[in-house]
């Protein structure tokens, strides 16, 4: 496939607002940088190709070649993407209690990975204030402190970036699906670099159904709460549908539909719920906000699942059919929704450099006749 | 000793046309001088300031062209001889008081010495200071080479004060900068005595008040100031210095002033035609000498004007024509008007060759099209397209570097308003093209204060401006003000370098010396800001990160007017120049040349002249000849292989 450079990114995505901020493209080199949740491009680059362009998950993206490169399969469409196994889980006996979301799957798996010595480092989203903060972290103890969800959009892979540049290897990634699109196109060495070693040891994908514009969000809240005083921010499984924040002296509540402006347009585009390209993917249980949906995907991914378990760092049972169906049908409408915003913006299969995303027509077809998702009109989230 | 004040006889100097200037002073009898630098003018203050013991002069640099005319213009009050010095630019500064002064009259000698910048060469525009003269009602003189420039200066002294009013000098580049022989004249005695006398009548001119405020009808004062300039335009009927040189009845008539006359002098010299052509150069260009005038008119049919920048002289000249039309019959004319020369830029030999051989219908090539076109490939081939830049190891690029990085990183589209100084290279990739609007001085923060309150129409970009240390004293202090009551939100970047860089290091106000050596008052423009309401933060530019942080944090900061004061000396200043912090070196090995991951953005980027890419080896390195240390390279090499090592 073919790469393009700096320019082309600031043009086709940065100028376009199709940038979500994951941090592909910063402190690979002095031209890209985050700011307050943003990408910012600073200086022109003259390169024709660049590993900004060929990272970001917002252009170019060949959903079949990286699942030909992570799963030996082709692309088909499915709505969970490729998997080996899904079960329900939360953290087991060997994990003291610790203030993570849901049932601590994710917190775990990467305390495990660090302390196994599977990986060197994890890299993970902690917080200033209101801005998610990327980190590596080395010290299996500190992974409890980055266990909360953030909602807005963070660079966590500009982290990744500073850890490889000073020589990190066998890192764990705690990826959105963007980001973890992004992981897997690294993965793939898309510029030939006869150095290149692949980074990762373990890249585990988060479902997502939309992250918020930080600056947007915080200028929401500031409006309406003191900033300095939020202990915590959280959206409950549905039927919820609320934004919860929580204040010394108690907790407020705002609709969802209050926040949805707050959603940059780019998440439309997005047809990936669970983090198909991640090594196992984690998300909440609808129903059951104490347990984790958790989706095996590749072979490194089953390996550490099992041993977790086997060591009593996870327990897992199969997930009930019903859970199964509903989200895929949840998956299967993001999905829709993508391939429709895509192809209205003319960012399904365009122009060279400018298209999102690269489909073949049969497996267009597929996600578009999915028959279990209903016929939502257009790309609004 | 200085070689100005050489009082040999009949010795002969190579002066600068500003040190002429200088030197007619000296023998005029000067005892004050005050000024605001600026190219190409800023000679004549520090050559004053160098003779000013010997002399018993008080020289100053004053904080405007404003400040420096009343400055003068009191010592005139005291019945001293005064003058006052400025670029183009600075009269337009200096203009408000001038019309006043120009109708309260002076009393000792006073001179407004304007040293113009046809071309632009080191100004942000042309602007042509002559029309002033008209504006004011008061003579101009235009000096037409280097004995001129000094011989006229005491003429025009006297002049002052038999009309009592202002007498205006204009020079320009070629002629303040250029350098010819002055042959010297004695120097009168140093012995002065200032006193105002005020108690005589309210429009005694010698002994009153002295106002310019139109007390009772305006023909008691505005009539007396006409009637200044009626003596003066009769003086100047005979001025020795409005020379003609040519046969009786030429076929044209030049009419010519300041360098512009020397250009003439070599293109009929050159085409050979003395016994056709007649030049008439004007020292008198305000008001004009009419019988002189109608007398050269009346000897050709053809005229031509030649005089930078406006068609000053050809106007008015043409008035003169019109209403002697029916003594001295039609005229042709020919000048910037008929197209025959430019009407913009500086003018020269080449150019009015041209003209000439176009109006006397000789063929003339100045070089064969074959020459000028190897020139021109040669050029092309050794001397590649540079455009302008800082020194090696300037603080401006650092700061205008993390001004551009704050605003992309803060990404609404912010913006610079740019101000006078080196700094003006803010609108250029020197500067990152940071700074977006460019005019006078003071002007960026007045504009940024007015920019600071469009909010309520939907403008949301932030806003800032940039300021030198000189521009901030000069006129950037009422744009703050302004901003600070208005609760204007924008942020002023004070870029002190500590001195007025761009026109040599002058001092200003915040100074701890002044122009005479002598140990002054420094004004702190911290506490000046602080004082007037500002939100004020201070760091060193080349601290890159912790400039840009600080600049993150001013400009999201919402309420009123903020200032960020960056604080690194001049590289070129007597504090810095010629030492270095640093050694800085590369390691070649990890330079990443044109890679993915830095793509040369010291050289390419960055662009400090002290930085070479190497285009055999794709390594850059640093000119150890030129690299001032400042080490601030070592900061933006993503690779980390620019390296500095402290000198101790």
């Amino acid at each position: 496939m073919k790469h393009f450079g700096a320019n082309k990114l600031d043009d086709g995505v940065i100028q376009a607002e199709l940038c979500i901020g994951c941090g592909a493209c910063v402190d690979l080199c002095p031209y890209f940088r985050s700011y307050r949740g943003k990408t910012a491009y600073l200086f022109p680059c003259t390169r024709e190709e660049g590993r900004c362009f060929a990272y970001c998950p917002k252009v170019e993206v060949d959903p079949d070649a990286l699942s030909r490169f992570l799963f030996a399969k082709p692309y088909n469409g499915d709505p969970l993407g490729a998997w080996r196994s899904i079960h329900i889980a939360r953290a087991g006996a060997r994990v003291k209690r610790q203030p993570f979301q849901s049932g601590g799957t994710v917190s775990t798996l990467m305390y495990f990975a660090l302390r196994s010595r599977r990986i060197q480092g994890a890299i993970l989203t902690g917080r200033e204030g209101l801005l998610p903060v990327p980190k590596l972290v080395t010290r299996s103890a500190e992974v409890w402190r980055h266990g909360l969800s953030k909602y807005a959009a963070a660079p966590t892979l500009a982290a990744m970036n500073r850890a490889v540049a000073a020589g990190y290897e066998d890192l764990g990634v705690v990826a959105t699906p963007c980001q973890a699109t992004a992981v897997a196109q690294m993965r793939m060495n898309p510029l030939q670099n006869p150095s290149f070693r692949d980074p990762t040891a373990l890249v585990i994908g988060l479902f997502c159904t939309w992250a918020l514009d930080f600056r947007k969000f915080e200028a929401f809240l500031a409006e309406r709460v003191p900033l300095r005083d939020i202990v915590k921010v959280d959206i409950p499984p549905p039927p919820a549908s609320v934004l919860e924040v929580y204040l010394p002296e108690g907790k407020r509540t705002f609709p969802l539909d209050e926040i949805r402006p707050l959603v940059p347009n780019t998440c439309g585009y997005c047809l990936d719920m669970t983090s198909e390209f991640a090594d196992i993917s984690v998300g909440v249980l609808e129903g059951r906000p104490d347990l984790n949906t958790l989706i095996v995907r590749t072979e490194r991914g089953e390996e550490i699942v099992r041993e977790a378990g086997r060591q009593e760092y996870l327990v897992m049972e199969d997930m009930p059919a019903e859970n199964r169906e509903h989200l895929e049908w949840a998956a299967g409408n993001k999905k829709q929704r993508g391939v429709r915003c895509c192809t209205e913006a003319g960012r399904l299969n365009g122009e060279a450099g400018t298209a999102c995303l690269r489909l073949n027509g049969e497996v267009i077809e597929r996600i578009l006749k999915n028959e279990k998702n209903g016929k939502e009109s257009s790309c609004h989230i | 000793m200085s070689y100005l004040i050489d009082e040999g006889k009949n010795v002969q100097h190579l002066l600068m046309g500003n040190e002429a200037i200088v030197r007619g002073a000296l023998e005029a009898g000067i005892n004050v001088a005050a000024g605001y630098p600026g190219t190409p003018s800023s000679e004549i203050i520090e050559s004053f300031s160098k003779v000013a013991k010997e002399r018993n002069l008080y020289v100053e640099w004053s904080t405007n062209e404003k400040v420096a005319t009343e400055v003068a213009a009191a010592a005139s009050f005291a019945g001293l001889r005064s003058l006052c010095v400025m670029k183009q630019n600075g009269v337009n500064v200096a203009s408000d008081f001038l019309l006043h002064l120009a109708s309260s009259g002076t009393r000792g000698g006073m001179l407004l010495v304007s040293c113009d910048d046809p071309g632009a060469l080191s100004s942000v525009n042309e602007g042509e200071s002559r029309l002033f003269a008209k504006l004011l009602e008061i003579p101009l003189l235009e000096p037409g080479d280097f004995q001129e420039a000094k011989d006229i200066i005491p003429w025009a002294f006297d002049l002052s004060e038999r009309i009592r009013n202002i007498v205006m000098i204009r020079s320009v580049t070629r002629l303040s900068h250029a350098s010819g022989n002055v042959r010297f004249g004695p120097l009168p005695g140093t012995a002065a005595h200032a006193s105002f006398t005020y108690s005589g009548p309210l429009l005694d001119p010698d002994t009153g008040p002295v106002i310019s405020m139109i007390l009772a009808a305006p023909e008691l004062q505005h009539g007396p100031q006409q009637e200044k300039l009626k003596k003066a335009a009769e003086i100047f009927e005979t001025c020795p210095f409005n020379t003609y040189t040519g046969p009786e009845a030429p076929e044209l008539l030049i009419i010519t002033s300041s360098a512009c006359s020397l250009y003439s002098r070599e293109a009929v010299s050159i085409l050979g035609l003395e016994e056709r052509v007649g030049i008439l150069k004007l020292a008198t260009t305000w008001p004009l000498p009419q019988r002189l005038l109608k007398r050269h008119l009346a000897a050709a049919p053809k005229i031509l004007f030649v005089e930078e920048v406006a068609p000053t002289l050809e106007d008015h000249v043409k008035v003169v024509a019109a209403e002697a039309g029916a003594e001295i019959g039609v005229k042709t004319f020919f000048g910037k008007k008929s197209g025959h020369l430019p009407s913009v830029g500086e003018l020269n030999p080449d150019l009015v060759l041209a003209a000439l051989s176009r109006i006397c219908a000789l063929p003339y090539e100045s070089a064969p099209a074959a020459f000028s076109g190897a020139v021109k490939a040669l050029a092309a081939q050794y001397a590649p397209p540079r455009g302008m830049t800082f020194c090696p190891g300037c603080p401006h690029r650092a700061s205008y570097w993390s001004i551009h990085n704050a605003l992309q990183l803060d990404g609404r589209n912010g913006f610079v308003c740019g101000d006078i100084g080196c700094y003006v290279m803010g609108t250029l990739p020197a500067g990152f093209s940071t700074a977006k609007t460019l005019h006078a001085m003071g002007s960026g923060s007045g504009i940024a204060s007015g920019f600071g309150k469009l909010k309520q129409f939907g403008m949301d970009q932030p806003v800032l401006s940039v300021c030198g240390d000189s521009t901030f004293f000069h006129a950037a202090m009422p744009a703050l003000t302004n901003a600070i009551h208005q609760r204007s939100p924008f942020t002023m970047v004070l870029l002190d370098n500590r001195g007025t860089a761009m026109t040599g290091f002058q001092p200003h106000p915040g100074s701890l010396t002044n122009v005479l050596g002598d140990t002054v008052p420094a004004l702190d423009m911290e506490k000046i800001c602080r004082a007037m309401g500002a939100k004020v933060e201070v760091s060193d530019p080349f601290d890159l990160e912790k400039t840009r942080q600080k600049l993150n944090h001013l400009v999201e900061y919402a309420e009123g007017a903020k200032v960020l004061i960056l604080r690194q000396a001049c590289a070129l200043s007597p504090e810095r120049r010629g030492k270095k912090k640093y050694e800085v070196t590369v390691d070649e090995s990890r330079c990443r040349g044109e890679d993915c991951g830095c793509n040369r953005i010291c050289t390419r980027i960055f662009g400090c002249p002290g930085l070479i890419w190497d285009r055999e080896k794709k390594v850059s390195h640093v000119d150890e000849i030129i690299c001032a240390g400042c080490g601030v390279c070592a900061d933006i090499c993503p690779a980390g292989a620019i390296i500095r090592k402290e000198i101790a």
